[in-house]
């Protein structure tokens, strides 16, 4: 074959080549809507959010790069200092009450929905109906519910004889963030109930049978079988918990507004952000702070969810 | 998949440089200087309506405002304006996330003092000196909406005055007269709980209710405008003892307010005092359109701040209650500018007075309500500002939040009077420079 034919016939190739790569990548175009859209309401916001903490900031005014400087001010200035170590003990606060208040209480009626008992289906709809309402319905439900003067439940204590017991339960530092846990975990008691009863349903009965024959007892094949084999939902339920109490806000919001008094006995970090972010239009160097806050709470999610991820898939791995 | 990956970058580098590039409009804003003549805006050609969006925090004005709406659009048949109200506490946020938006609104209601100049200075508003009747307004409400370059950004808008609102059937059923210093006021609740009438419907859930209650109980202890004058020359602080016996005042009359307190919105408060339940309620002027809505029989008059001594000069505690103005990326500037004329004018101001009872910032305005009129004569008497708001509104937190956050603190029992007083000064040591 001459030459130039060869050469002719490489180019050919080449060219099929190209074009047969170019329509490999044409799918990724259609990727590109739906990227750009996911940059733009998802990356761009954390990166602004990163870019602007590193900023002065004069009202909503960007100032000069000022390097780490808002992060030092957030952990070592007053009233910084303090109100974000009092928000982070409310969430530390906020994730145990859900845990001992949603999780156990879940895990528990999901044993009991799993059971051979009839109606299952009926409790099923009913502890999972709170999640259809909005969380500021909620939030605004209880609040009038709960209202000191005339709130349905210290009406009712007083009815029934418990007037002691009444106080008011959003008013006194003492009550009012335990109350607002209680809220939250009523409010996502059915997700976590239907979580649960996945897992549980998922582990065959034939396992339940044979230790029966060994003898084993009830309490036995709760803690021996199903709590591990229930290993999956629960991870994921704590996981999701974690978040949900690191991200508490709307709830608090709605019920105490973004103070989250009184005096601040309900502040989580993430109403801190609100108000130091955007409540305030005179807020002096509010954006650059408030972005400094946003950027440790991701940071604070973003690891703790992955250590605790890499923990509970060793457990499993154990198992 | 390279090239995809080299897309990418050039689509995160774009961020990148977009991000960084000024994020605010620049602060060096166009029109006329203070004091410049009036030009009357330009009336927008035939065609097309323009509707202008106009932000405002008082839902509970929406009915008058579609009044006065009417009675503007009457006048200028190719501009409609939409009166889009937000709820007071999470107003900031909303007007501060369009503003940097830039976009969707064409009037915004701007607060008082350094809330207005703040966004003035960040270049987000047009100045309005040149908008006829603006200069017509009094100077001292002019302040209240200027920017540091002393332009004006914002047509004044009421002015409000914290009062006592009292029932007068319940002190006169009991015998009681209007108090009107400290020892009046003591002896007046002891007589009113006694008889198992609430002495005053004070809520605490929202704590800027506290900042206003202190400013007509503790004025008058801490020495009114003697101290403000004091106080921003830098010869006294917040740590003076005349300051610290106004916020025990306040510790002292807690018993007086209803149980939990703390815990109750101003709303329950208000149905406290409008249903004869309370005697006394404390707040700013605007309350008395909702009382009048909510129980137009009430036997409602009205207290200023309390005297130092028996006869002596109960001063009005006033400020100017927020502005409006137009954002700089209005698209309809003109149109938005004849509004403004419209809100500057004596025509809007009694309007506004008259259906909202409240008290007009446009000079000549005459309050038809016989209780605003009292207001005004008291003011002309004798006037100190509300502190916190007019001087301590600066800071992060500002040093009124964190004044009124500390009074709630102290009412749930975890701060002291001299604490509170300590927190204030501190908040105010980190921004406020006296003026010597």
């Amino acid at each position: 074959m001459p030459v130039t034919d060869k050469t002719a016939a490489a180019k050919t190739e080449a060219a099929k080549i190209r074009r047969r790569n170019w329509k490999r990548h044409l799918v990724h175009l259609f990727l590109l809507p739906a990227l750009l859209f996911y940059i733009w309401f998802q990356i761009y916001p954390i990166f602004s959010a990163f870019l602007n903490s590193f900023f002065a900031w004069d009202g909503l005014k960007r100032g000069s790069f000022v390097g780490l400087e808002n992060f030092v001010r957030l952990f070592t200035e007053s009233p910084f200092q303090e109100t974000f170590f009092r928000g982070l003990g409310h969430n530390v606060i906020f994730f145990i009450g859900i845990v001992l208040t949603k999780l156990v209480v879940a895990f528990v009626l999901a044993l009991f929905i799993n059971s051979k008992i009839r109606g299952k289906e009926f409790f099923k709809m009913v502890i999972f109906m709170p999640k259809l309402l909005s969380v500021i319905v909620v939030g605004f439900l209880f609040s009038l519910i709960l209202n000191p003067t005339y709130g349905a439940l210290n009406t009712f204590l007083k009815f029934i004889g418990l007037e002691e017991l009444a106080r008011p339960w959003l008013g006194s530092p003492d009550t009012a963030l335990y109350t607002i846990i209680l809220v939250n975990s009523w409010y996502g008691l059915g997700f976590a109930v239907l979580i649960f009863l996945a897992g549980l349903q998922a582990i065959p009965s034939e396992i339940y049978d044979a230790a029966k024959m060994d003898g084993a007892s009830g309490f036995t094949m709760l803690w021996r079988m199903t709590v591990p084999l229930a290993m999956p939902s629960i991870m994921v339920m704590t996981i999701l918990s974690f978040i949900g109490a690191f991200e508490a806000f709307e709830l608090i919001f709605a019920m105490q507004g973004s103070q989250a008094g009184p005096y601040y006995s309900t502040d989580v970090l993430a109403t801190y952000f609100y108000r130091l972010a955007f409540g305030s239009v005179a807020g002096g160097e509010s954006i650059g702070l408030g972005s400094a806050l946003a950027v440790v709470l991701f940071l604070m999610i973003s690891s703790a969810t992955a250590i605790l991820l890499f923990f509970f898939r060793r457990k499993e791995y154990e198992q | 998949m390279r090239r995809v990956g080299v897309w990418l970058i050039c689509a995160v580098l774009m961020l990148v440089v977009s991000a960084c590039s000024s994020s605010s409009p620049s602060s060096t804003s166009g029109g006329q200087a203070t004091g410049a003549a009036p030009t009357p805006a330009v009336e927008p050609a035939k065609g097309e309506p323009v509707e202008l969006v106009m932000y405002s925090w008082r839902p509970e004005d929406k009915e008058a405002y579609n009044k006065f709406i009417a009675e503007f659009e009457k006048k200028h048949a190719n501009i409609k304006v939409k009166f889009k109200p937000f709820k007071s506490t999470e107003y900031n946020t909303i007007l501060s996330n369009s503003l940097t938006a830039g976009t969707g609104v064409d009037i915004v209601q701007l607060r008082p003092y350094s809330g207005a100049t703040s966004i003035a200075d960040a270049g987000y508003l047009l100045p309005i000196d040149d908008v006829k009747g603006v200069q017509d307004i009094p100077k001292a409400y002019l302040d209240a909406a200027r920017g540091s370059d002393q332009k004006v950004y914002g047509v004044p808008l009421s002015i409000n005055s914290a009062v006592i609102f009292y029932n007068k059937k319940i002190l006169e059923d009991n015998g009681l007269q209007p108090p009107q210093t400290w020892d009046e006021l003591i002896q007046v609740s002891h007589a009113l709980q006694a008889k198992g009438i609430v002495p005053i419907a004070q809520a605490g859930k929202a704590a800027y209710l506290l900042s206003i209650a202190h400013s007509v109980i503790g004025t008058s202890s801490y020495g009114g405008n003697e101290y403000v004058e004091k106080l921003l020359s830098g010869e006294v602080n917040f740590n003076d003892p005349a300051f610290k016996e106004s916020i025990r005042r306040m510790q002292e009359l807690a018993p007086f307010f209803p149980p939990d307190f703390i815990g109750i919105d101003d709303k329950d408060a208000q149905a406290l005092f409008y249903t004869g339940k309370a005697a006394m309620y404390i707040n700013g002027s605007y309350r008395l359109e909702t009382f009048e809505k909510q129980s137009p029989d009430l036997p409602i008059d009205i207290l200023p701040g309390l005297a130092k001594e028996k006869g002596g000069d109960a001063p009005m505690i006033n400020w100017v209650d927020g502005s409006y103005g137009i954002p700089k990326a209005t698209k309809h500037p003109e149109e938005a500018k004849l509004f403004m004329e419209f809100l500057a004018s004596k025509e809007f101001g009694q309007m506004f007075s008259d259906d909202l009872s409240r008290l007009s910032a446009i000079a000549g305005v005459t309050p038809k309500h016989p209780l605003v009129q009292k207001m005004t004569q008291l003011s002309e008497k004798s006037m100190a500002p509300f502190l916190m708001l007019v001087h301590f509104g600066e800071g992060t937190p500002t040093t009124k939040t964190t004044f009124e956050d500390s009074l709630q603190g102290m009412y749930i029992g975890k701060l002291t009077v001299d604490k509170v007083a300590e927190d204030t000064q501190a908040s105010s040591d980190k921004w406020f420079k006296p003026k010597k």
